[in-house]
């Protein structure tokens, strides 16, 4: 009863706070708001010249703060770290077991689903390729349009979601170990370091990538540090969700798996 | 338009997240279950993002990617909160992450997630 009373009192004093304090936040829209300024400016004139990149995010992204994406790769990297070093003792089978008795009580097949249908076999492998085609696409035309690493990282992370979640019983289009997993988000931040470190032993700046050692005009360079860093980026991000399912999965058992 | 309109067109978003992030906090105090208070954190973090979006916005202006003989600034909105959103969204599903990874050993450990429950059996062990 407490509790509620504070939470209550919290939300009227934070929504009350906004009503005091909305004159110092800048209209909806108004384009010279603070925000709009500076920076922002600077990024939407000069993008194009410095980065050769139309997509404005993943120029901001991968290029001007590429170290912020860097840690924030590693991030999500040593989240999966986490993840696998929490649930990487074992601890007895038995306590393993979720065992949702109220809710099985009155039911038959002990909560497996009755019906069967093909459908769901059939429609997850169409499905999946579907997925990792637009997840595909939207790594390599991140660049010019709507799109990068992160979200095909996700996409290609669901296509495996789906594989696992909605039908176990079917042959997987690629399977991973929780060693594996692991290995590949490191696989994937790795790459990212290895473009900033190629760019230095070209005698460059970490990540500057008018100094890629390749044989291409430099007007060129730009965009082929960009995809080699958002594939690293997509691997990380891919690898980290697929860890912390796995892991996840291994360790808790509910009462209606097969196994 | 009308005062109220304009007022609510230009700062009623604003009521919006803040409401929102107060349906997070209040559902991190009060809830007694450990996986509706991550379901509340997670909801703090929603609206800490459609926060900074809303920020990014410009009247009129169009997504962030460059159109051919378009260079005016006023033209695009804001791509910086959108990259910023971009990683902080990662970041989240990392945090959900090793959130759900905890309440698995707290499952094991209590064979509950009620905090009642958990206080219960802390007594006991």
């Amino acid at each position: 009863m407490m509790r509620k009373v504070i939470g209550i009192l919290l939300i009227v004093l934070g929504l009350g706070y906004v009503f005091v304090s909305f004159d110092f936040l800048p209209a909806i829209g108004d384009s010279s708001a603070p925000a709009h300024k500076h920076v922002s400016d600077y990024y939407i004139e000069n993008a194009l010249k410095d980065t050769n990149s139309p997509n404005l995010v993943t120029a901001v992204l991968a290029d001007y703060r590429g170290f912020d994406t860097l840690l924030e790769t590693t991030v999500m990297f040593s989240a999966g770290v986490c993840v696998v070093m929490i649930l990487g003792s074992k601890s007895p089978l038995r306590k393993r077991y979720l065992v949702p008795k109220e809710i099985l009580k009155g039911k038959p097949y002990g909560g497996i689903p009755a019906y069967k249908t093909v459908n769901k076999d059939v429609m997850t492998t169409l499905i999946e390729i579907l997925i990792l085609l637009y997840a595909i696409y939207v790594l390599l035309h991140g660049e010019v349009g709507p799109g990068g690493g992160f979200q095909a990282g996700a996409l290609i992370a669901l296509a495996y979601i789906v594989n696992v979640m909605v039908a176990p019983d079917i042959k997987p289009l690629f399977k991973f170990t929780k060693i594996n997993a692991v290995a590949a988000a490191g696989i994937g931040v790795f790459i990212y370091a290895f473009t900033g470190l190629l760019t230095m032993f070209a005698g460059g700046a970490f990540l500057e990538y008018g100094k890629l050692p390749f044989p291409i005009p430099e007007n060129d360079l730009h965009p082929v540090g960009i995809m080699m860093i958002e594939t690293g980026v997509a691997i990380g991000v891919m690898a980290t969700i697929i860890t912390i399912l796995i892991a996840i999965i291994e360790r808790v058992r509910f009462d209606d798996d097969r196994n | 338009m009308t005062g109220i309109e304009q007022f609510l067109a230009d700062k009623g978003i604003y009521f919006l997240t803040f409401f929102l992030l107060s349906l997070g906090i209040y559902g991190i105090i009060t809830c007694k279950n450990y996986m509706k208070k991550l379901i509340g954190m997670n909801i703090m973090q929603v609206s800490a993002i459609i926060f900074f979006l809303s920020l990014g916005q410009k009247k009129g202006a169009t997504i962030p990617v460059l159109l051919e003989g378009l260079t005016n600034s006023d033209a695009y909105n804001n791509p910086l909160t959108h990259a910023l959103m971009l990683t902080a969204i990662v970041v989240s599903l990392g945090t959900t992450g090793v959130g759900l990874a905890l309440l698995t050993r707290i499952k094991e450990k209590f064979g509950s997630v009620e905090e009642e429950e958990i206080i219960r059996r802390q007594d006991k062990l």
